[in-house]
């Protein structure tokens, strides 16, 4: 069965209960503070490196999916989310309250590089300080912006100045010796290679690049915020398409879905299941349709083939995914307990048509092989080019096709069933070259599992009695989740862990709603990828992360 | 060898008309340079709007253009209304004048390679300016200033992704002129004359009959090797696919064109046209008999646009089909492989052709 783990057992495997986990931390535990997904710690803020690294060398925990900040009346707090690459349905919380005159934090970025973004990103928002951080400034608001939006006292009406240094350099002084001399050059907000409004701020030695730092923001359109103003029933399912919108709307709504309804315990029921696991695996053939085409277009120059006929291809799902929603891009297609309407009659056609689609769909893959992947002169540009160990990934949690590029078999739809996965047979790919060649394949024959998951769910879809065709479970019209109770889940989307946090206090909106995406991380390994490299490589690196910028910011 | 080439377009004109004086030569001249100009720069304006678009559109299951007109051919006048109607944006800190020369020495250069082609007869008309003793030598020369009108722009422009492109065109044509050049001379040992007309001459002959069909003595065939060498080194030469490195839009926005706007904008890409066209031409007088071709001597004006026009078709393939390739790759390509493989041809050609000869 291809559904069953890998036979590698070691140390980190071992599932321990939360008591075993408290008794292995010891004293560092000051009390308890359990979520729906995981047993949380409550530890001193002084001691986050040190648990963190017991929970990740002693205990396996090698996943730092995502810091969450928020503050309460009477503290902030961050919660480190973790699981393991191996298991992520063993998970575990570690909540770090600050004091709320003076909130500072210990930073657990010696532990997880990861942490590095993260935690900018909790100053940035919330205001968290953290200590030992080795570059703590602002990562999605300018560096001039007064307050901490997401903090209680925060004052929107103040004016804002976002000012914009000219030919800055801030790293000439590092670089300029007798030897060498390097050059700042700045690729992007506007670049036709960043996929999006991305800052490269880059030194360059000649061709080769000394250094390169990703400058995110944007595209910042307070998500979060947004989706903390909106009741979980109706006004928050029409953000997730908006984050990673290259039609992939369906995968980042089932990350608000399955969040949801597991913090209001809400039972799907099976037929919906089937259809919101076909929608989202068109959504995958669509978005890594757009990621082979862009990167095509990135190692090809702009006038490729490649690009349109991928383009075409995708275009063929996206007139499917219009026919299923009603929408192309933003579908707001889900509903908490189910999808907002069964399939398009008459039933036959749209059946046919999908079925045409994934007919043809082999012989599209391997024209693409045909084309590039096949191509010598693409082998050289892209084979141990943007190199990624797969130690490195992890330590910059990395997931998706990045990871699984890098050999890392990490994928949420078989590790941490949810849907209809778990009854369909398909593999998860992953490929061990580590480079952008790597990352290309999983994505091509990622598609090829999606077609096998799509034809396996319009199989069952066919042959469903009428009168079983439930499409919603019974939701109530106002949805309050008990006071205090707090969630992470996570679904697997186009471009990796899509999680969503949410705190409920007891309103019919959520107290904290915090977006893990994977972009953000993925984008994080830019640098370990490009540094050293020539130009060229950085702009195939990038590409192959396939990033959206509507994610990375939120 | 061959038939005697007929007379020379402007010592026709003195002829017919009978203005056998110094005057007289001068105006031939000038007639003449004005239509061979003007025979390229059509080329290029229904290149330029309105081909490629057709043809990327081809190779891409796009339409492309066509609103105006038919088959969108009124595009042609429309782009060029609409080009130079542009605003001429002068970026801060360039260094004028070489940031103005730069644009116009591209096109420049590469019309003036076409004054020693010979571009086949219509009627009795021999479209060949002069036919200078070292023909083949000046050609190349005059199509290598390219390279200087790209290092000015992308040096003068002020800019750091022009900056990198312009490296970029020197680096690249550094390592390519060297073996296309290498290359052409293995041509000239079996042609024994650097005289364009000579060069062409050597190409008239039947190398082979198939079927009752003679196979012409045009060096693509008779060393086919070397031709694929030089077609090589002629698409980095011109700078396309897989060697569009120095505009490298996806990596350097475009090199050394970055800062360039409206009427400019219009000179460089008319220079690339005209470069391409060169390009082509060249080839078909070194390695595929120059304008001759099946039936009559007075219709080869069109096999020599067939030829041209095939060069360019095979530029936009290679441009819609193949990835491009790394700056260093591209250097190790050029001093590491082709520049030895030309050198082999070279020294290979000069053994069989003294043996045999």
């Amino acid at each position: 069965m291809s559904l069953e783990r890998p036979d590698t057992v070691d140390d980190g495997a071992v599932e321990r209960t939360p008591d075993e986990l408290e008794a292995l931390l010891g004293d560092l535990v000051v009390d308890r503070d359990d979520h729906l997904n995981a047993p949380g710690f409550v530890i001193r803020p002084d001691t986050v490196q040190e648990t963190l690294s017991v929970l990740k060398e002693q205990a396996g925990y090698d996943h730092l999916s995502v810091v969450s900040a928020q503050e309460y009346e009477n503290r902030y707090e961050s919660i480190y989310h973790l699981k393991k690459y191996d298991d992520p349905t063993q998970e575990v919380s570690v909540v770090v309250p600050a004091d709320k005159d003076d909130p500072v934090s210990e930073s657990a970025e010696p532990v997880f590089r990861t942490a590095d973004w993260h935690e900018r990103e909790a100053y940035d928002l919330i205001g968290i300080e953290y200590d030992d951080h080795p570059d703590l400034r602002r990562i999605l608001l300018p560096e001039t912006w007064q307050g901490h939006p997401l903090s209680m006292d925060y004052d929107k009406d103040r004016p804002q100045i976002a000012t914009l240094p000219e030919h800055a350099n801030p790293l000439q002084d590092h670089h300029k010796d007798e030897e060498s001399d390097t050059m700042f050059l700045n690729i992007g907000p506007h670049h036709p290679a960043t996929h999006g409004v991305l800052h490269l701020k880059t030194v360059l030695d000649g061709e080769q690049v000394v250094d390169v730092e990703p400058d995110i923001g944007y595209l910042h359109r307070s998500e979060e915020q947004m989706a903390q103003n909106g009741t979980y029933r109706h006004q928050i399912m029409p953000y997730p398409d908006r984050w990673d919108y290259i039609s992939a709307g369906l995968l980042n709504e089932w990350a608000y879905a399955r969040a949801a309804e597991d913090l209001a315990d809400i039972e799907v029921p099976e037929y919906a299941q089937v259809i919101r696991t076909m929608g989202a695996e068109m959504c995958r053939i669509a978005a890594h349709m757009l990621a082979l085409a862009t990167f095509a277009l990135d190692i090809n120059g702009d006038f490729t083939a490649t690009f349109m006929y991928a383009i075409n291809d995708r275009e063929r799902v996206q007139n499917l995914l219009e026919d299923l929603t009603g929408q192309r891009l933003m579908f707001n297609y889900f509903r908490l307990g189910g999808v907002v309407w069964d399939l398009p009659e008459p039933r036959d056609e749209f059946f046919s048509k999908t079925r045409d689609f994934l007919d043809q769909l082999p012989e599209s893959i391997e024209e693409y092989h045909n084309l590039i992947t096949s191509n010598e002169i693409f082998q050289m540009r892209t084979i141990d080019t943007g190199v990624l160990p797969p130690e490195v990934a992890k330590n910059y949690g990395a997931t998706g096709p990045v990871a699984r590029g890098s050999g890392v078999d990490y994928d949420l739809r078989r590790d941490d069933p949810y849907g209809y996965y778990d009854e369909l047979d398909w593999d998860v790919i992953t490929e061990d070259g580590c480079d952008n060649f790597s990352r290309l394949l999983v994505r091509m024959r990622e598609v090829e599992e999606s077609a096998k998951i799509i034809e396996q769910c319009v199989d069952l879809l066919e042959d469903w009695p009428e009168d079983e065709r439930n499409i919603q479970a019974n939701v109530p019209r106002t949805l309050r989740p008990d006071d205090d109770t707090e969630i992470y889940r996570a679904v697997e989307a186009a471009k990796g862990e899509l999680g969503i946090y949410i705190r409920a206090d007891g309103t019919d909106k959520p107290a904290r709603f915090k977006i893990r995406s994977p972009c953000f991380s993925n984008l994080q390994t830019l640098p370990e990828m490009a540094n050293g490299e020539y130009i060229p490589d950085v702009v195939a690196a990038l590409g192959s992360l396939d990033i959206v910028l509507g994610e990375v910011d939120r | 060898m061959g038939t005697a080439p007929a007379q020379l377009f402007p010592e026709y004109l003195v002829d017919t008309f009978g203005i056998d004086s110094v005057l007289g030569d001068v105006v031939a001249s000038l007639i003449g340079a004005a239509l061979v100009a003007n025979i390229i720069l059509a080329f290029s304006g229904v290149a330029g709007p309105w081909a490629k678009r057709k043809i990327t559109a081809a190779f891409t299951d796009r339409i492309a253009v066509d609103r105006i007109g038919p088959f969108g051919l009124l595009i042609i006048p429309a782009a060029a209304v609409q080009l130079l109607a542009k605003e001429l944006i002068v970026p801060e800190g360039v260094d004028r004048p070489t940031w103005d020369i730069a644009p116009i020495l591209l096109p420049a250069s590469a019309m003036l390679g076409f004054s020693v082609i010979p571009m086949g007869q219509i009627g009795p008309l021999n479209i060949h300016l002069a036919d200078p003793e070292v023909g083949l030598a000046l050609v190349f020369a005059f199509a290598s200033i390219a390279s200087v009108s790209l290092v000015m722009a992308g040096y003068a422009s002020n800019n750091k992704y022009s900056f990198l492109g312009g490296l970029r065109a020197v680096a690249q044509n550094l390592a390519y002129e060297i073996p296309l050049i290498v290359t052409a001379m293995s041509v000239v040992i079996f042609a024994g004359t650097l005289q364009i007309s000579g060069v062409v001459g050597a190409q008239t002959e039947t190398l082979a009959t198939v079927a009752g069909f003679d196979i012409p003595a045009w060096f693509a065939f008779v060393n086919p090797f070397a031709f694929v060498l030089f077609l090589t080194a002629n698409m980095a030469e011109i700078g396309r696919n897989p060697f569009d490195i120095p505009e490298a839009p996806t990596e350097i926005v475009g090199g050394y064109q970055t800062e360039y706007s409206s009427a400019y904008f219009v000179l460089f890409y008319l220079g690339e046209f005209v470069h391409i066209f060169l390009g082509g031409a060249i080839l078909s007088v070194v390695f595929l008999g120059g304008a001759s071709g099946p039936g009559p001597e007075s219709i080869s004006f069109i096999w020599f646009v067939v030829k041209v026009w095939g060069f360019f078709l095979f530029t936009q393939w290679a441009r819609a089909a193949i990835p491009r390739v790394r700056i260093d790759q591209l250097i190790e390509i050029g001093w590491k492989g082709m520049l030895v493989l030309s050198f082999a041809n070279l020294v290979l050609t000069a053994v069989i052709v003294g043996v045999i000869a």
